[in-house]
């Protein structure tokens, strides 16, 4: 082999891409060996989708240029970054159940004559490429009948056929079980040996450790450090690159709060949570910190009573989590996690929007008071500076931070004690988001309690008072928020690091 | 708490219509053009007689829509309202022939009046009922929910009518509701059900807490159920309700005709889908207005009666609902769109 060191597969130069307002990737520069593994990592809002997007065509940089095999490329859709050779396996499947295997291997690529198939080379090359990579899949068996980490073998297979020479990989593990993970590495690994270069991007270090050649670490759009996975002196060293130093310093250290809890919950379990046991006091901010799937809304719908778990819930004294009718009448509302879908009532004016959590304080017998709506939509829109200039306005017509804000007075309209924030400034914008922050810190001053679900460790930090760590379902540790919080202690206990202590 | 009142005022205040004003008005523009272009071209269209009729002729069909357009808002179809007229039609009949008749078909239960329109009425809440339970309980879409129930419910009619009809051995007064002549006028009974029916509806639409949780529920019922409304209840309500509006009518439309009759209300359904949508209800929910709904339905009317003057042979009626539906939606996506540009 010659030396790798010469002969990057692809190289990516000052690469820069802006959005209104935000640069997602600053002038990013690197290069991927051919035959290697290499990994992405960083934080959400690193840059590393927007990064992936410009390599699949899906995006245009805005300045700055990349090189496969040394030739300039500059993909402007899928399909030019599929005839380069870049492949893309994405987290959902894109297989069809119906089809054999080998029929799902070659779908797209037959070749007929007058709309009839004919044999070719294609279907002896396939399933030569199959067997190279997973020699126990039988190409003859119907996809439905296969798992998960098979169908996505299936689909690796379909981009090395093709001839691909990358295959990009986002989070291909994330719906696998542990034994099918496995499966998938060896894969993986047996691909590089046929000089397939695979860009792999996962939240998980341990995969990053076990699979990787080289990482190339992101944060804020920069680009932070590329080396080889043996030059990486453990986890800490790659978390400390994640994370940096200086990111935490907004936190404001909020006088403590007595020890007066207003919500316990015991033992919640369900097909996710494992035995999640905590408490909130009075007028304290609480944080759940987990990456994506370790039971962060999971928890917020089980308070909220959206969903049925195993376990006692209890607030002031009283049941909760039967239905979430019951939970607002008892004092909890859930800012839910998907504005658009599960918040807001997009096609509704602002004004009906804010009134739907509380109608009892708005109606008698029945008969709605619309004057009443009316001022508290005045009301809110005032108090939480949502830019409109009439509360007429459909709700679909504001920008995101806005819409947030909107979900949010709905649920301070119901006058809860207790407010279960989930993901409560994802697609927002920074002023926006100032702002959601100041509320939440207001609210809690005057004795609400606050619970924030966030899969952001920085908003986590930065309002806080207690932090509870989650990973796979289960709750491994709760830090008292302050200056001297160890962010890379967080960072290692949601990917798991307690398990290897106690293992 | 600085800001000025008239900063207050103004954010209170909107000078844009809502969409909904604004397709009502279209609705209502539309229907009174039409009126206009007839009067011109259909010799005797422009009386006040005819105008009279052309609400009084179509009471069953805008009442039911009143059901369905509730619905309709919810995010739901009824279909089954045909179904139902025609089977509270036949139970009322059935219920309380005498059971001393010469043959089968005239032979009923002999219940009282009273009786025998308290049991047609809870066969209309049993099939509401059964539409609930599917699409509330088992989560099946309710228009195949409510097409099988059409299906039932105006397949029991015709095993009680033997696939004819009864009209015979019935109590002296079946006749009375649907007959009834009021002040003195040709304004009978079932007309004036009507009125008060869309009176009542219409303030339950605008000023009621029951109206507001349909339009939350039609807009996005995953968000309304995480607000705290009970999505299941009211929908539950809503098809209970509808049903109650079609046993009323086919209770009434027995009576006027003085039989139970099991084809009655044939494509019924259709028509009070047909006017609600040509009065500007969305099919997709969250939108629409029973006022909408009268005045789709007096544009309809229009556009067959003044077929019918123009000596327009009555096979070309389903051609010309055809026609003003295609039109109607037409015209109405491409305001709205022109309207949100």
């Amino acid at each position: 082999m010659t030396d790798p060191q010469s002969n990057p597969v692809l190289s990516i130069e000052t690469l820069t891409k802006d959005y209104p307002g935000v640069r997602a990737v600053d002038k990013v520069s690197f290069s991927i060996f051919r035959g290697t593994v290499h990994c992405l990592v960083g934080e959400n809002g690193a840059g590393k989708s927007t990064l992936v997007k410009m390599l699949t065509g899906a995006l245009q940089p805005t300045s700055g240029m990349m090189k496969v095999n040394g030739l300039t490329y500059a993909p402007s859709s899928p399909g030019n970054a599929r005839k380069a050779g870049i492949a893309t396996l994405f987290q959902e499947l894109h297989v069809v159940d119906e089809l054999s295997v080998q029929e799902n291997l070659t779908l797209g690529m037959e070749r007929s004559r007058f709309g009839f198939l004919m044999k070719s080379d294609l279907d002896d090359r396939v399933v030569r490429t199959l067997a190279a990579i997973e020699p126990t899949i039988d190409p003859s068996a119907r996809v439905s009948t296969l798992s998960a980490a098979q169908k996505q073998i299936v689909e690796i297979a379909r981009a090395a056929s093709s001839g691909a020479s990358i295959i990009i990989m986002d989070e291909p593990t994330a719906a696998l079980s542990e034994r099918e993970v496995e499966r998938l590495f060896s894969v993986i690994r047996r691909l590089r040996e046929t000089d397939v270069t695979v860009i792999y991007i996962s939240h998980k270090l341990d995969e990053i450790f076990s699979l990787g050649d080289a990482v190339t670490v992101l944060r804020d759009g920069k680009h932070i450090a590329t080396k080889p996975l043996s030059d990486v002196a453990g986890r800490a060293e790659l978390i400390k690159m994640m994370i940096g130093r200086s990111v935490f310093q907004n936190h404001i250290q909020r006088p403590s709060v007595p020890q007066e809890a207003v919500l316990v919950a015991k033992g919640l379990t369900n097909h996710l949570l494992k035995d999640v046991s905590f408490h909130i006091n009075r007028g304290e901010i609480v944080g759940f910190y987990g990456l994506v799937g370790a039971g962060k809304t999971e928890i917020a719908r089980a308070l909220f009573g959206a969903d049925k778990v195993s376990g006692s819930i209890s607030f002031n004294g009283h049941v909760v989590g039967r239905s979430p009718k019951a939970s607002i009448v008892s004092g909890i509302a859930l800012v839910p996690e998907e504005r658009r879908t599960q918040g807001l009532f997009t096609s509704l004016s602002i004004r009906r929007n804010i009134s739907v959590m509380n109608i009892r304080r708005l109606s008698a017998r029945g008969i709605f008071r619309a004057s009443g709506e009316k001022a508290a939509a005045i009301e809110y829109v005032r108090k939480l500076n949502i830019a409109t200039d009439s509360i007429e306005k459909p709700a679909e017509k504001l920008s995101g931070g806005n819409q947030q804000k909107v979900v949010l007075s709905k649920c301070l309209f119901a006058a809860a004690d207790l407010l279960l924030l989930d993901e409560p400034t994802r697609g927002v914008d920074v002023g926006a988001k100032t702002e959601i922050y100041d509320t939440i810190r207001r609210l809690a001053d005057t004795g609400t309690s606050i619970a924030v679900f966030s899969s952001e460790l920085e908003e986590v930090l930065g309002i806080c008072d207690r932090v509870f760590l989650l990973f796979a379902g289960s709750l491994e540790a709760e830090i008292t928020n302050g200056p001297d919080v160890d962010a890379a202690h967080i960072l290692d206990v949601v990917n798991g690091g307690m398990r290897r202590v106690k293992k | 708490m600085t800001v000025p009142a008239q900063a207050k005022a103004k954010l209170a205040h909107d000078r844009r219509t809502s969409d909904e004003t604004f397709i009502t008005l279209l609705v209502v523009c539309v229907a009174i053009g039409l009126f206009i272009v007839a009067s011109f071209f259909v010799p005797n269209f422009f009386q006040l007689l005819n105008m009279l009729n052309l609400v009084t002729n179509n009471w069953a069909i805008i009442t039911l829509g009143v059901g369905v357009t509730f619905l309709l808002v919810s995010g739901h179809f009824d279909l089954s309202v045909g179904g139902i007229v025609a089977l509270s039609g036949v139970l009322a009949v059935w219920l309380s022939q005498s059971v001393n008749g010469a043959n089968a078909l005239s032979t009923g239960l002999g219940l009282p009046y009273w009786l025998a329109l308290i049991g047609a009425i809870g066969g209309a809440l049993a099939v509401g009922g059964l539409n609930a339970l599917f699409v509330v309980r088992f989560r099946i879409p309710s228009i195949i929910v409510t097409l099988g129930t059409m299906m039932l419910a105006r397949g029991i009619a015709e095993v009680i009518t033997q696939g004819s009809q009864r009209n015979t051995n019935l109590p002296d007064n079946f006749g009375l509701l649907g007959n009834m002549p009021l002040f003195g006028t040709s304004i009978r009974l079932p007309i004036v059900f009507m009125v008060i029916l869309i009176v009542v509806a219409i303030f339950i639409e605008k000023k009621t807490v029951f109206g507001r949780l349909t339009y939350w529920i039609g807009t996005n019922s995953v968000a309304s159920k995480l607000s705290g409304i009970d999505n299941d209840r009211h929908l539950t309500h809503l098809y209970l309700f509808s049903a109650a509006i079609a046993g009323t009518v086919g209770i009434l439309l027995a009576s006027e005709f003085k039989s139970g009759f099991s084809s009655r209300g044939t494509l019924m359904e259709f028509d009070a889908l047909v006017i609600a949508l040509l009065g500007g209800v969305a099919i997709a929910g969250g939108f629409g207005s029973v006022v909408g709904m009268f005045f789709g339905a007096l544009s309809l009317a229009i556009v067959t009666s003044a077929a019918t003057g123009l000596t327009l042979s009555p096979d070309w009626q389903f051609i010309l609902k055809a026609i003003a539906v295609f039109l109607a939606i037409m015209t109405q996506t491409w305001a709205r769109a022109q309207r949100n540009r």
